[in-house]
């Protein structure tokens, strides 16, 4: 079932990687080195201010006219700010693919990057991190991820109040014109597309001579241990993440499948005793997250204040018996669940698009779904047991937002 | 593609779309009842019988459910709205057997006391999950101020306290009412095989007595009233509008879903250009919803409190332009784009199809290939719109505001 992955490579470094699908769509995500990490000290949420910003005008065309062109072809476009890459992606009817290149050819190498456009750019941006105080949800999860990473590499790409306060179109200008980088970016393509043709195309759109792009990311120092926000709503949102080898790591699905089951289904761990057994939650579920060097598992609860502590206790149990082992049922169902859903991603062009990026980003290199399913297949009891035990669930990092604090202290 | 579709003499219709070139399937059951099939004592009663289903048969407890669903690897989940209840799987080819047994017996479930009581407290715990999410509540306000005393207002979650209030036996009778099998259709979609699929539910299926579940339609012109509710704990401006619409039966339906494409789609929409371009809000999006005999247009609209006299400005302009000058060809060509191109995304996903074709027969007995989806959307004209515009007076909307407190 898998075709094969395609790979081309311009003069200037650019990496275009693309993997053909029995479809009729296509997607393709353009991956700049302008991630949160790459962006310097003191201008956090610049990556979202620039993803709109671009959008207002490249090439010949005003923002209208440009937005137009895209809504013409009937582009699904979205755009991420992760921590090494900034992604500006589209899916569409898949005889729109050169007419859409084209077109984000202006927007990265030619936004007209006007300064009243900046305004309107950092003004949504601004408003969009105060939405946040509205969605404890999602607010708790991205301060979990700034504590465990630690800046530059977690920093959110929502940004800072006073950070994005402090931002001018020049600065941001300097930006892009740093990072907006060639020599480090990659196109995947995924879906139903001529590979010479589309190669062809990005070559004589993209193949300007780019400087090598050099870029250290520091590793910060971490935030351990019980951070508590006050907030007065219904839940208190609990996160908790624990470091877990990378996933260029040899233990990475090992890893997977432990994950898988202490949350991967409902017969899952976590389900099971925190939601079935005991009713504390209706939302809880753990996620393995990977950086380049760093990896977690992150785990999500929302439950009323009453239910808070036990919630916590027992969700931070099953984490810690994970290291006592795993039964063969379990690991069968989660190596099925696993490769069940690798194999029905890759029905989408989106999807497997940006899967193909991850892996580049990650690995330096894209896994074809064979390999994957053999390294799954792979997986034993013993190995999974192995990569656990190698593991330190006691260093967590636990992160409340609600109104009331839990009680962490007798945990850690 | 190939459409099959067969009845069972207790009344329950089988639908299928076979796609040998998929490489899972997809299987629902599309229960015709929800939060408007319900009384004011029994609110939220649809919903919480969807988690109870769940928790087993006479013969499978909750646990064993959960370990069965999982050793298919399936994809596997439901969803409750004020008129379907919908129970789904993807799943690889050779685990659609399974799923689907394990289906075609919770459907029958056993609705134990002691697995109800557990469960009401994580139905509580949703009700409190979505009262953090001002989104979400908006909406559900506004839908409540909406259809008023049209069924369609009710609550699908229903209040902490009728959760609090419903026995398991109201929910026992409840099911036995709405879950008899003329109220059920069951389809599949992806690479399957029509004929062992239909031995499988006949087998499973035929058994179950056929009752009289109906509903009474009626259409719903809305309250058009419009409320602020101040939130201490909010630091935004959550807007919801109601514009009545056009039903499920309706042949207008794509005109009004083209509609609300032009007024707010996420990117080049009237609200985009007004709201989002300027940035006097940083969310604004509209969608049209069918409904069993009714309809509505919904929109969302998030800003800082200081934008807030602007933007409702800024709304009464636009659709004060809109009713005048109706739409231009432009922005029609632009919003049937966006909506074929998600059309082709959908299609391309067994589960995107099953919904689709679920619905389509569970609504209208009907069935619609992709290229049939594709030419009634690029039918539409503008003539056809803007009467539409007029007809529902795009100016008049139900309201829903919440703000901060201070």
């Amino acid at each position: 079932m898998t075709k094969k992955i395609e790979h081309s490579r311009l003069n200037n470094g650019m990496t275009i990687i693309a993997e053909p699908m029995d479809v009729a769509s296509v997607a393709f995500g353009i991956m700049l080195p302008c991630g949160t990490a790459r962006i310097e000290e003191g201008c956090a949420g610049a990556g979202n201010v620039i993803t709109d910003w671009v959008m207002r005008g490249a090439g010949e065309f005003s923002s209208r006219e440009l937005m137009d062109k895209l809504d013409s072809l009937g582009l699904h476009r979205g755009s991420s700010v992760g921590t090494y890459k900034m992604t500006l992606s589209s899916s569409m009817e898949a005889s729109c693919l050169e007419s859409a290149i084209q077109l984000y050819a202006d927007i990265i190498q030619h936004p007209t990057l006007d300064a009243e456009q900046f305004e309107l750019s950092k003004q949504l941006a601004l408003h969009e991190l105060a939405g946040l105080d509205d969605n404890p949800n999602q607010k708790v999860m991205l301060k979990l991820r700034e504590l465990f990473y630690a800046p530059p590499l977690g920093k959110p790409a929502i940004g800072y109040q006073q950070d994005l306060s402090n931002l001018t179109a020049e600065k941001t200008r300097e930006i892009i014109k740093e990072n907006f980088n060639l020599s480090d970016a990659i196109i995947t393509i995924a879906g139903k597309y001529d590979f010479e043709k589309i190669c062809d195309t990005i070559s004589s759109l993209f193949d300007k001579p780019q400087a090598p792009f050099e870029c250290n990311i520091k590793k910060g120092d971490r935030k351990l241990g019980y951070t508590h926000f006050d907030h007065d709503g219904s839940q208190v949102h609990i996160g908790l993440m624990v470091e877990v080898p990378p996933a260029k790591d040899k233990d990475y699905y090992n890893i997977m499948t432990a994950v898988s089951i202490l949350s991967g289904g409902m017969s899952s761990r976590l389900f099971t005793e925190v939601r079935e057994k005991r009713g504390l939650c209706y939302a809880i579920g753990a996620n393995y997250n990977s950086l380049k060097d760093r990896a977690g598992i992150s785990c999500y609860a929302g439950t009323t204040p009453d239910k808070a502590q036990e919630t916590l206790e027992v969700t931070l149990a099953e984490f810690k018996k994970l290291s006592d082992g795993v039964s063969q049922d379990e690991l069968d169902r989660a190596k099925i669940g696993l490769k069940s859903s690798l194999i029905m991603k890759s029905e989408s062009s989106m999807s497997r698009a940006a899967s193909l990026g991850g892996d580049f980003t990650l690995l330096g290199k894209v896994r074809s779904l064979n390999e994957i399913k053999e390294k799954i297949d792979a997986v034993t009891q013993d190995s999974v047991l192995e990569a656990l035990q190698r593991c330190n669930f006691k260093d967590c990092c636990i992160v409340s937002i609600g109104p009331k604090e839990v009680n962490a202290t007798g945990i850690l | 593609m190939d459409f099959k579709h067969t009845k069972l003499a207790n009344g329950l219709n089988i639908v299928g779309e076979v796609n040998d070139s998929s490489q899972s399937a997809a299987v629902g059951f599309f229960v015709k009842t929800g939060s408007r099939d319900e009384s004011a004592e029994i609110n939220g009663v649809s919903h919480f019988l969807e988690h109870m289903l769940f928790k087993g048969t006479d013969k499978l407890s909750a646990l064993e459910v959960n370990a069965a669903f999982d050793r298919t690897g399936a994809q596997f989940n439901a969803f409750t709205s004020e008129e379907n209840t919908v129970y789904y799987a993807a799943v690889l080819p050779e685990y659609l057997n399974e799923v689907t047994d394990i289906w075609c017996q919770l459907m029958r479930p056993a609705l134990r006391d002691s697995d109800f009581d557990m469960e009401k407290n994580v139905i509580l715990e949703e009700i409190a999950m979505y009262e953090d999410m001002p989104h979400f509540d908006v909406m559900d306000k506004a839908r409540s101020l909406h259809f008023k005393n049209h069924p369609c207002g009710n609550s699908v979650l229903g209040s902490s306290d009728s959760i609090k209030a419903l026995s398991a036996a109201q929910m026992r009778e409840y099911f036995s009412r709405r879950y008899s099998p003329e109220n059920i259709t069951v389809a599949c979609c992806g690479n399957f095989d029509w004929d062992s699929f239909c031995k499988l539910i006949e087998e499973k299926c035929s058994s179950w007595q056929s009752g009289s579940a109906t509903r009474i339609l009626s259409e719903c012109n809305g309250s058009l009233e419009k409320v602020s509710i101040k939130k201490e704990n909010l630091s935004r401006q959550h807007i919801c509008q109601v514009w009545p619409s056009v039903s499920a039966q309706d042949k207008r339906k794509y005109v009004a879903s083209l509609l609300g494409m032009i007024l707010g789609d996420d990117t080049g929409s009237r609200f985009f250009w007004s709201l989002i371009d300027t940035a006097i809000a940083e969310v604004a999006s509209v969608q049209y919803e069918y409904l069993d005999g009714a309809g509505a247009i919904y929109s969302y609209i998030r800003c800082s409190k200081e934008n807030y006299e602007l933007v409702s400005e800024t709304i009464e302009q636009e659709l004060e332009k809109l009713f005048k000058d109706g739409i231009t060809q432009a922005e029609l060509t632009m919003a049937k784009n966006k909506v074929l191109s998600t059309v082709t995304l959908k299609n391309e996903l067994p589960m995107g199809r099953l919904i689709e074709v679920g619905f389509n027969y569970s609504y209208l007995g009907q069935y619609k290939t992709i290229e049939q989806e594709v030419a009634s959307i690029k039918a539409v004209t503008a003539e056809e719109i803007n009467p539409l515009i007029k007809d529902f007076d795009i100016r008049k909307f139900t309201q829903v505001t919440l703000s901060p407190a201070s």
